[in-house]
């Protein structure tokens, strides 16, 4: 994918720019590989719509998912696992994670810097350009320069995932990736992939820049009106 | 103008600003941070004022010194954030200031937790601070209504110089969906010959809620009456949907209306005559929506994210006159879409009664 799969792959981003979709997908598909794989859900910002309350599921497909158990699960405290610790340390695992919206959530990163396998992560920062703050390159690079500032660490490569949630169409996301290339230029970082609803992914493919991975997601969050 | 991908929350804060609110005073609680976290941002942008308090008490006795003074100010929290403003809030409704309070509803009583309720109704409704005073009560069930709520809600809240509350709950702050904001409009908040603004040689104008002498209270009060009876006639606020025919009707708000009107969609699609009245605004509540669909709806269910608290005003309206059933989940758990139409079908056609 993109720059080559390594060990880490870290999702970052602002609030509500999909890195939890993506982050799941992401680690489907390392699993899909025969990657012993594990995510970690590393969301202590926000208590809605994590990872934590798909894990079951998650479990089934086979993944390995981190998160607070028991009581603490649906807490609204930033208690971190050990077990993350032991992802980090196994060269024989790769770990996907999903951190906080915004600087408050890369915050708790910075935490696991000393532990990251040097020149064996990616640290990814997840743009939609349909979201308020990252609207165009400015608001862009303004939230990744916070993000990294909190977490202390570079950014390696911007995710393109401008949606409209159930109002997106293919061109929705093309629009949105000539921001995030835009903004990819002036960072002198590259665009490592793009990522859209399964239905979309392969209109997009012919839309999009030849080479550019696009990654089908599968939506795991639901609202309670789907749930029939 | 483009859609943009908003949070409930977010949209609250937006929506605030394109109503011409540039004061904000409030404390974090989850599950609502998300807006004062937005406006932290926005309202600068705008030359507001964004100011965390030192608790929620702080934060509604400065609603109260920036609306006395003529200001469209918000403010907002959760469960146990609201309580601690009811003082604020009852005060606010006798010195006829006007204010926006948004409660994104959690899990109650007392700390409770952060999942998604409704079990503010009461509260919201029925008064919660001390003496005979009415708020009103806007209940929106999408992140776009969010955004066109937010305006009327600074509107009535002029209109008739009386404090509004905005009430979700924590899925509808939390969930994204696209919303078109449109132009942004240049807002004349309409003058306000009563704020503390200075004598300026004229009358002197005194922001109160006291009243000492009986008499004179009692004329406050029947005076305040007689404004919430206007807006009782006059603000009912609903929406119907596949109500033609419905022989039961569903009625619910917010978030429970979402789930609600999934379900009427699914009973539809099966032949029952199902539909569905959202009150949008939950004081006053939407009596008129009742009398047209009385006679041919058997019966109705009222759903909500409590253990039944709009039910009683629901059976207020029916007086009688047809069985009001209630389903509820309570405790931040959800009345998915899947057990509401069980609870359709048990009803349905009189069986399980």
């Amino acid at each position: 994918m993109g720059t080559g799969i390594r060990r880490i792959t870290i999702f970052t981003g602002h609030l509500g720019s999909g890195k939890t979709e993506l982050a799941i997908n992401f680690a489907l598909s390392l699993k899909e590989r025969g990657l012993p794989t594990s995510l970690i859900d590393l969301d202590v910002v926000n208590p809605y719509f994590r990872t934590r309350l798909v894990r079951e599921k998650l479990e089934q497909l086979g993944l390995t998912v981190i998160c607070p158990r028991g009581e603490w699960m649906r807490a609204d405290l930033p208690a971190l696992p050990p077990a993350i610790r032991g992802v980090l340390e196994d060269p024989g695992r790769y770990g996907v994670f999903d951190v906080g919206g915004d600087e408050v959530g890369a915050t708790v990163l910075g935490r696991f810097k000393p532990l990251l396998p040097a020149k064996d992560y990616h640290l990814w920062f997840v743009v939609n350009a349909c979201r308020p703050f990252t609207r165009d390159k400015e608001g862009i690079i303004n939230m990744l320069e916070s993000i990294e500032k909190a977490c202390r660490l570079k950014v390696t490569g911007l995710v393109s995932n401008t949606n409209l949630g159930a109002a997106t169409g293919w061109q929705t996301i093309v629009a949105g990736h000539r921001v995030v290339q835009d903004a990819a230029r002036v960072l002198n970082l590259p665009v490592v992939m793009a990522a859209a609803r399964g239905d979309l992914a392969e209109e997009l493919r012919a839309h999009l820049p030849p080479g550019l991975p696009v990654l089908p997601l599968n939506l795991f969050m639901q609202t309670p009106w789907q749930d029939f | 103008m483009a859609k943009i991908l908003m949070k409930g929350n977010e949209a609250i804060g937006e929506g605030a600003v394109r109503a011409g609110c540039r004061y904000f005073f409030g404390y974090p609680i989850t599950p609502q941070s998300e807006l004062p976290h937005y406006l932290a941002k926005r309202l600068p942008e705008v030359g507001g004022v964004y100011l965390q308090s030192e608790s929620e008490t702080g934060a509604i006795n400065m609603v109260y010194g920036a609306a006395g003074a003529g200001a469209r100010v918000m403010t907002s929290s959760s469960g146990p954030g609201i309580s601690l403003m009811q003082e604020g809030i009852s005060y606010l409704a006798g010195a006829e200031l006007p204010c926006v309070i948004v409660n994104m509803i959690r899990g109650g009583p007392g700390l409770g937790n952060i999942a998604p309720a409704q079990s503010d109704y009461f509260q919201a409704t029925k008064g919660g601070g001390h003496g005979d005073y009415r708020v009103i009560v806007l209940a929106p069930a999408s992140v776009q209504e969010i955004i066109d709520l937010m305006r009327v809600a600074f509107d009535l809240a002029d209109r008739y110089r009386n404090p509004v509350m905005v009430a979700g709950d924590g899925i509808l702050g939390q969930m994204m969906e696209p919303v078109e904001l449109g132009e942004e409009e240049e807002i004349q908040i309409p003058p306000r010959p009563w704020a503390a603004t200075g004598r300026m040689g004229g009358e002197k104008k005194l922001i109160n809620s006291l009243y000492i002498v009986p008499e004179e209270l009692e004329q406050h009060n029947l005076k305040l009456a007689r404004k919430y009876a206007l807006i009782t006639e006059r603000e009912q606020r609903w929406e119907e949907y596949r109500l033609g025919g419905a022989k039961l009707v569903l009625v619910a708000f917010g978030t429970a209306a979402r789930i609600c009107k999934a379900v009427v969609d699914r009973c539809r699609e099966e032949g029952l005559a199902v539909g569905l009245i959202r009150p949008i605004t939950l004081w006053p509540f939407p009596q008129k929506a009742f009398e047209p669909v009385i006679e041919e709806a058997e019966r109705f269910l009222v759903v909500e994210m409590n253990l039944g608290q709009m039910v009683e005003d629901v059976r207020l309206t029916v007086n009688g006159r047809r069985p009001v059933h209630f389903y509820g989940r309570c405790g931040g758990m959800l009345p998915v879409a899947a057990d509401v139409v069980r609870e359709v079908k048990k009803l349905y056609g009189g069986e399980g009664q």
